[in-house]
């Protein structure tokens, strides 16, 4: 749980930047199904991934962070409303079928997605992984945009919605009325266009295409009406957001297409359901059945929250050069040391938290790669089965960093902790232009109450980190790998 | 009926889609109280003048004058609509109460009222929950007719109204037009293309040939 929500969690914006991706495309996803534009919803991501690939190309981008992501994303919004534009175009002037456009550009995408990708000598990895649907890369300053894009793509819909219903469901009549119907459209496809062109750059063509779709055909075959539809169709992208990282976390799948095959779980269940409801005989409630599909949602969520909250199911891990603590009871883990002479804050995951600092008003605790190395072994070594006392209860008993193993003893023991603490001292972390992270960690483990020294080790090395664009990315991809190499290595 | 009573008045007017006139040197009055039958065969440019009529298509040319009492209530042909939304009777009505209701405001209790007036008068309470796509044709023009009502119109203008239903709901229809003229006072105009739909029902009748309207006379 901690991984996912903790205040130095690895995942959390990944897991909130998909949320975003799937509640917004989900609500949105409904007007496409109902205005008949599904194949609109495969080909606009489509482009949006061309667009991509093409700025990736275009700055042969390697590993520079904000930049090139900036730029992704201009490409992105740039193919994503450039096919838009050219759809519209080509509909109002009327010589020949929506879908043959629709088709075209899908085909013309993804071939340019391709070709830009093989012409890309360095960045196939970032475009793989996007095209995968790998939701574990989301910076902070993505998820910003993407936290600002959605508040602000759903006060839109939710003023406009009476508006959006008139042009979509009867055109003609909106404009004897007074309305303008071209508008409320040009708004309905803004709003997708720029829900599309983010979803892409978080999530992948696949994912945003998968939460357009499934959810609001789901939610279409229950729902009583069209804001319970809206509602359940959010209500299942949300849960399989969540669920599906969950399972690709423990099965070790990739994020998005998991999210994906939940949603098409969700979609098959409530179709039969509604085949059974819909038999000779038996009463319509559709309101009954709007119940339901909200009952499953929560069931699906609880069940979510609880494998959130379980633990790997996987063996153990070897204890390595560790000690045998039977006895001595849970291990501590005081405050590391950072000595590298370089501050190596993390921003925060919450893009409101990291406000003050960008006014200069920045107070209070600031989040620091020392400190996700202190909760990573905790985690660490509670999978070799050590009893630990727990990240927060560390934090909350040592609240001072410690100059040595002797004083982290000391410091332990003054916070009341009885049993052995982990101090690391942390000497090296540098990246490398080459993708690759230098580090040099010490750990010792010391007995709180004599400060007798129980066990030393050691990470040293370079270890890769080649699809890592930020802090927090890097941590992902090496944290494991260094505690590996200090607690196994003999 | 006097000519200031008029509600819109054509006064030589063409209309067509780019510069291709379609309906050519129509002149007629839309006076309230009175239920018109506009008749045609396919192709002789019924839907063009309906546009016209609407504000949804400029004159070529010629004039159009509009009172400024004129509200008008238009119902489309009803296969238009697709049946795929998850729209009850009461909310396709509610849309229409919703007509001088500015976006930022949710739909309020006045609107709800009108629209269960509105239902009323075409006797269409009864099937109102029910989803519009589950409706017979027959009662999805009730709830049409009565989405125009709920925008509390001054003229209704109804495309092929009697198309493709019985004859019993094609009589019950005109029936609810010929209460709508008298108890609302409303200029009601139809468009159809049956002429034994609206024969003896009508106030008088309009006949469309090749864009020019060829005849007027009492029912």
């Amino acid at each position: 749980m901690e991984l996912l929500f903790g205040p130095g969690l690895l995942f959390r914006n990944a897991v909130i930047g998909g949320l975003c991706v799937a509640i917004v495309c989900s609500l949105l996803g409904v007007y496409l199904v109902l205005r008949r534009l599904v194949l609109l919803g495969v080909a606009l991501p489509q482009a949006g991934a061309a667009g991509i690939a093409a700025a990736f190309w275009i700055s042969a981008h390697a590993h520079q962070p904000g930049g090139a992501h900036t730029g992704a994303l201009l490409g992105s919004l740039v193919a994503t409303f450039g096919a838009l534009g050219l759809l519209v175009a080509g509909q109002r002037s009327g010589r020949s079928p929506a879908e043959w456009g629709v088709g075209a550009l899908f085909a013309i995408a993804s071939s340019a997605t391709v070709l830009f990708v093989a012409l890309n000598p360095s960045g196939d990895l970032e475009v793989t992984n996007m095209l995968r649907g790998e939701l574990l890369t989301v910076s902070d300053a993505d998820l910003l945009a993407l936290l600002v894009a959605s508040a602000l793509s759903l006060a839109l819909f939710f003023s406009f919605r009476r508006e959006i219903l008139l042009a979509s469901f009867d055109a003609e009549f909106a404009r004897t009325i007074g309305r303008n119907p071209a508008r409320a459209d040009a708004l309905l496809f803004g709003l997708l266009g720029g829900a599309i062109a983010l979803g892409v750059m978080e999530a992948g063509p696949l994912v945003v295409f998968g939460f357009l779709v499934l959810p609001p055909l789901a939610a279409l075959r229950v729902a009583p009406g069209l804001g319970a539809a809206m509602a359940i169709a959010a209500a299942i992208g949300a849960v399989c957001s969540l669920g599906g990282f969950s399972l690709a976390y423990r099965a070790d799948l990739p994020t998005g297409p998991t999210s994906v095959a939940l949603a098409a779980v969700f979609w098959l269940a409530l179709t039969a359901f509604a085949r059974w409801r819909a038999r000779p005989g038996r009463r319509a409630s559709p309101r009954a059945a709007g119940l339901v599909a909200l009952v499953l949602c929560v069931v699906a969520a609880l069940g979510c929250g609880l494998v959130f909250g379980m633990e790997p199911a996987a063996p153990p891990l070897s204890r390595g050069t560790l000690p045998d603590l039977a006895g001595r009871g849970p291990v501590a883990v005081a405050r590391f040391r950072n000595a590298t002479g370089v501050p190596l804050r993390i921003e925060s995951g919450n893009p409101l938290r990291e406000l003050p600092r960008v006014i200069g008003r920045g107070s209070g605790e600031e989040w620091t790669v020392t400190d996700a190395l202190q909760a990573q072994a905790s985690h660490e070594l509670a999978l070799r089965d050590i009893a630990v006392s727990g990240f927060e209860a560390d934090r909350a008993a040592m609240t001072s960093v410690p100059q040595d193993a002797a004083s982290a003893a000391t410091l332990a023991r003054d916070g009341g902790v009885t049993g052995p603490v982990l101090f690391g001292c942390l000497r090296r972390f540098t990246v490398t232009g080459t993708g690759l992270l230098l580090v040099h960690l010490d750990l010792s483990l010391v007995d709180s109450s004599s400060g007798d020294v129980l066990w030393t080790g050691q990470a040293r090395g370079p270890f890769s980190v080649r699809s890592a664009l930020t802090t927090r990315e890097l941590l992902v991809d090496a944290a494991p790998a260094i505690f590996a190499q200090a607690f196994d290595a003999d | 009926m006097s000519a200031n009573d008029a509600l819109l008045r054509l006064v030589d007017a063409s209309f067509g889609y780019g510069a291709m006139p379609i309906v050519r040197g129509v002149s007629l009055e839309v006076v309230p109280g009175e239920l018109v039958a506009l008749l045609g065969s396919n192709g002789s440019g019924k839907t063009t003048l309906v546009r016209g009529l609407l504000g949804l298509l400029p004159p070529l040319a010629g004039r159009v004058e509009r009172s400024p009492r004129l509200r008008l209530g238009y119902v489309p042909q009803r296969e238009t609509l697709d049946p795929l939304y998850p729209l009850s009777g009461f909310d396709v009505v509610l849309l229409g109460a919703c007509r001088d209701l500015p976006f930022y405001r949710p739909t309020g209790a006045p609107e709800r009222e009108r629209t269960r007036s509105a239902l009323e008068a075409v006797r269409a309470v009864a099937f109102s929950g029910r989803r519009y796509g589950q409706l017979s044709g027959g009662q999805r023009q009730r709830i049409l007719i009565a989405r125009a009502l709920a925008t509390q119109p001054t003229a209704l203008v109804l495309d092929e109204p009697t198309a493709g239903v019985d004859p019993e709901t094609e009589k019950a229809i005109v029936e609810v037009l010929q209460e709508l003229r008298t108890e609302h006072r409303l200029a009601v105009w139809m468009v159809t293309h049956q002429l034994e739909a609206v024969i003896g029902r009508v106030d008088r009748t309009l006949v469309l040939e090749e864009g020019r309207l060829q005849s007027g006379r009492g029912a």
